[in-house]
């Protein structure tokens, strides 16, 4: 029998060293970052949900994108990831509501959080293979950690392929 | 059935398995609202439905309020839950049954109306008490019931969700606006003749008409303004969105109007994150 997927929710960070499925479930505005090392089979997916850490959240590791990247690609290194090995993808970032006016007022939550997960990935210096961000849609990731393969489910798309994380044969 | 032929009348008498409140529920709701409410005049509306009398038990005893001793009858619980507590907890038993079912024509799979009705609620109060613009006596109840009208309608937007949505997309079009090109009205409208139907105070009645159009208020409405911005919150955060979730206009004059500036709605969301998870953990053995 096949596994029910590992569902990330919001804030989460979940490693997975065996065959398995990541999953979150209908991203509006967050971000799922997942990261794969297909030498050593470490996988991961973190549930980004605001861009910048807040005075007195510090505890909240996975829930902005400043600390959730390197604390993802940390727990990744520690389950046995080797960083020079490790592909990464990110979706989400929609903008599920329309501002009018309002978007230049910095309510636009979805793009806000690309741009900060991108910067971070740019510190860091990460390999980012896939990427599915922006418009109005609300999605659905999944990673399979045997294979690396990551998909998106929209309402309107259905399920698509967006990358494979296994790097070059 | 030609959908341009409907009317709202229509959706209300020939939608089979419509939702509705137990009266048990309908008069503890209207007794905590009284001024001369008692422990033991809510506790005699609660004993009218059995099951929510054990709810309102089980939770009094639950690990949340971490009383020493056993809470053996409905009149003592009432008393360690609170007033608010109490209509709150009898809300959610009894919406939990119909609202966590699918409803597909707004693209919502199974539990995806509750969480995100659940969303609301928690978020409407949280704003309610932040802004302090508005009573929070009822934000729980408002955010819970705004989309009341989608459970009727969704039968009637069956099969048709994809093709709406990519036709939105293409037009620019928020989801009420074409519910209103294509019927005529829209799950606002629905929602606020079933509350009616329900009796519901207008303060709840007027939530599920403007939750979407806050600025059509003849005069502003606190409360439609906490839902319109909890809403805003909650299907950000992807809680419950569903295929339908996309493109409601949000309203910038709600900011102004619960004195809030944008720089301020990242905390907002964070601060609900908490709470929510609270909320969740304390309703989640009653509800169900």
């Amino acid at each position: 029998m096949v596994a029910a997927p590992v569902l990330v929710g919001m804030t989460e960070i979940r490693i997975t060293t065996g065959a398995g499925e990541l999953t979150c479930l209908g991203l509006g505005s967050c971000i799922a970052l997942c990261g794969y090392d297909s030498t050593a089979k470490v996988g991961g997916m973190v549930h980004i949900v605001l861009p910048h850490t807040l005075p007195e959240k510090e505890a909240k590791l996975g829930r902005f994108a400043d600390t959730a990247v390197p604390e993802l690609l940390h727990q990744l290194e520690k389950a046995g990831a080797d960083r020079k090995m490790l592909r990464f993808a990110m979706v989400g970032g929609a903008k599920v509501i329309n501002f009018g006016d309002g978007n230049a007022m910095g309510l636009d939550i979805g793009t806000r959080n690309v741009n900060a997960v991108k910067h971070q990935i740019q510190n860091q210096e990460l390999d980012l293979v896939g990427i599915d961000v922006g418009g109005s849609l609300a999605r659905t990731i999944l990673m399979n950690t045997e294979t690396g393969d990551v998909t998106v489910r929209t309402v309107t798309r259905g399920e698509k392929p967006l990358c494979s994380l296994r790097g070059n044969p | 059935m030609n959908s341009e032929m409907l009317t709202i009348e229509d959706i209300l008498s020939k939608t089979t398995d419509l939702p509705s409140l137990p009266a048990a529920t309908l008069a503890v709701m209207r007794e905590t609202d009284s001024p001369n409410a008692t422990a033991q005049s809510v506790a005699k509306h609660l004993a009218l439905d059995a099951g929510l009398a054990v709810r309102v038990l089980r939770l009094a005893n639950s690990a949340y309020y971490g009383l020493p001793r056993q809470v053996k009858d409905v009149p003592e619980a009432v008393v360690v839950l609170g007033m608010r507590s109490v209509r709150n907890l009898a809300l959610v038993a009894s919406t939990f049954p119909w609202m966590n079912r699918p409803y597909s024509g707004y693209g919502l799979g199974p539990t995806e109306m509750w969480r995100h009705s659940f969303g609301v609620a928690v978020a409407t109060e949280l704003i309610a008490i932040r802004t302090n613009v508005a009573s929070s006596e009822h934000a729980f109840t408002c955010g819970l019931l705004h989309n009341l009208g989608k459970t009727a309608l969704s039968v009637w937007l069956e099969n048709k969700i994809e093709a709406l949505v990519g036709f939105a997309q293409e037009h620019h079009l928020p989801f009420d606006a074409l519910e209103r090109r294509v019927l005529g009205f829209d799950h606002c409208d629905v929602g606020a003749h079933l509350g009616e139907q329900w009796n519901l105070p207008k303060s709840i009645v007027d939530v599920m008409q403007f939750h979407h159009r806050p600025d059509d208020c003849r005069e502003p409405i606190p409360l439609v303004d906490c839902v319109h911005l909890a809403d805003y919150v909650t299907a950000s955060l992807g809680i419950g969105l569903g295929g339908d979730g996309l493109c409601y206009e949000f309203s910038r004059h709600t900011l102004e109007r619960l004195r809030l500036a944008p720089v301020d709605i990242d905390k907002l969301a964070s601060d609900f994150l908490d709470v929510h998870e609270k909320y969740q953990a304390l309703f989640e053995g009653v509800a169900a």
